[in-house]
């Protein structure tokens, strides 16, 4: 434990400072009459709550360390980020909600304790300090490529509707005349990802690592940790991908294998 | 008179797109080997016949029959492979000519590649150069266009042909051509629109549509 109390606390009057920060963005704001002042101090409040929350939960659970409640937190989280991932595309969130959350659930487990069992080698695999924050980075990387993969598929589809309509009057199966949107939906989820992978150490340094530094953590063993998360990061972001286009193909189209319209928001 | 097989039936079909009537109860009995031209104004719903037989619309009320199969969610994908479909307007993205052909001959339920020279000789009854096979679709003028969409029907060796305004960016010569090609062949089985006089001829039965 002489490692974690290397890092310097964050008192009260620290809280004061980091909130005097924000009066450069309030004058920003106030001067390009960006109106965001009050939003942003709703949202950096709520951040707060939801973060000390989220403190307090996790200090009990860490205390705690049963695995029942462990994978029943990392179920919460996927359930949340499933969630939000619908929420920021076009598609109604209703129908397909318990398709993907069962298919999340399979990909980010399978990755996770490959993750703690082969590649970290925890004795426990459930072991709440390790599993729930690497949950978590799993989760909260591939999310932004799922909700672009999600919108971008159907609507490169609906841009290009003759092409495919097309392509189906030949005799493609569905699958066939899909095909190249599924490539294209993927590449361009994908691209952020691997961009990000390209820079890492050379523009910046990543979170995680930043943060085991700063715990004390000697800087190469955090490398293999940032490494080997990145990679899960991608294998996770990939078949998360994979789960958005799949459940379109399946759920998008009607037996004539044609777009359905009313499962857009409206 | 040779009374083949239906191929296509129309039973009292009624469409109605965005709140309006395009067809009200069709009807129509296309056998095997006939040759069917439909005329009418545009917007009387030529094309969606054509649209609800491949599935690509659903009508509101009545039935379609393909070979007395009736058209729906399971005997959709087998029509679209008994039909070759010749619409107004084909869009293949940046593909090349070639990069098109072969997309198209990669589905497993096309089943086959043709042979070059099948290829070269089409493209030289349609009056069309080998190098156009290398440049992108999208670059071709209308009548190249049509043409390779012409030749991609006659290579899917498919029998029942819908031909929406085939020949209207061919000069005469070669429209009447493509007409006689249609015309003479008695295994096919042949309805087109088009506002072609060219095809307006003996042997033709001609289907008007009634303006609504």
């Amino acid at each position: 434990m002489a490692e974690i109390n290397l890092i310097q606390n964050i008192g009260v009057s620290g809280f004061i400072f980091c909130a005097l920060l924000l009066i450069l963005p309030f004058m920003v704001s106030y001067y390009f009459k960006l109106g965001i002042i009050k939003k942003s101090v709703i949202i950096v409040s709520r951040m707060s709550f939801q973060l000390f929350l989220t403190g307090l939960l996790l200090t009990v659970v860490f205390d705690i360390n049963n695995p029942l409640i462990n994978v029943l937190w990392v179920f919460v989280m996927l359930f949340f980020a499933t969630y939000t991932i619908l929420e920021g595309t076009d598609f109604k969130t209703g129908p397909f909600l318990p398709t993907m959350l069962i298919l999340f659930s399979i990909a980010n487990i399978l990755v996770l304790f490959y993750f703690t069992g082969f590649i970290i080698k925890l004795d426990d695999i459930f072991e709440a300090r390790y599993l729930i924050p690497i949950a978590g980075m799993l989760m909260g990387n591939s999310l932004r490529a799922n909700i672009v993969a999600l919108n971008d598929f159907y609507q490169d589809v609906k841009n290009n509707e003759q092409r495919y309509l097309y392509r189906l009057c030949v005799g493609a199966s569905k699958k066939e005349a899909l095909f190249p949107y599924m490539q294209r939906s993927m590449l361009s989820s994908l691209k952020p990802t691997l961009a990000n992978m390209a820079t890492m150490g050379i523009v910046f340094l990543p979170g995680m690592m930043t943060g085991q530094i700063l715990g004390g953590v000697d800087p190469i063993l955090a490398i293999k940790y940032q490494i080997t998360i990145m990679v899960a990061i991608f294998v996770t972001t990939v078949l998360g991908v994979l789960i958005c286009v799949i459940v379109v193909v399946e759920k998008g189209f009607d037996d004539y294998d044609l777009m359905v319209e009313d499962i857009k928001k409206v | 008179m040779y009374m083949g097989k239906n191929i296509i039936e129309y039973r009292d079909l009624s469409i109605i797109h965005s709140h309006q009537k395009v067809l009200e109860n069709f009807n129509l009995i296309i056998k095997e080997g006939e040759k069917v031209l439909i005329r009418g104004k545009s917007g009387t719903g030529k094309s969606t016949l054509f649209l609800c037989l491949l599935g690509l619309m659903r009508p509101s009320k009545g039935d379609v029959y393909f070979k007395d199969l009736p058209v729906n969610g399971n005997s959709v994908s087998v029509v679209r492979t008994k039909i070759a479909y010749v619409p107004q307007d084909v869009d293949v993205g940046r593909d090349s000519v070639n990069e098109f052909f072969d997309t198209i001959f990669s589905y497993n339920a096309v089943g086959f590649t043709p042979d070059f020279e099948k290829i070269q000789r089409l493209l030289e009854w349609f009056e069309l150069d080998d190098s156009i096979l290398k440049k992108e679709f999208k670059s071709l003028s209308g009548g190249e266009k049509q043409r390779i969409i012409l030749i991609l029907s006659l290579l899917l060796e498919r029998n029942v042909f819908l031909l929406d305004e085939p020949t209207s960016s061919l000069d005469s010569s070669l429209k009447s051509k493509v007409v006689d090609y249609f015309v003479n062949d008695p295994s096919l089985t042949v309805v087109v629109i088009s506002h072609d006089p060219q095809w307006e001829r003996e042997g033709l039965r001609v289907v008007d549509i009634p303006n609504k």
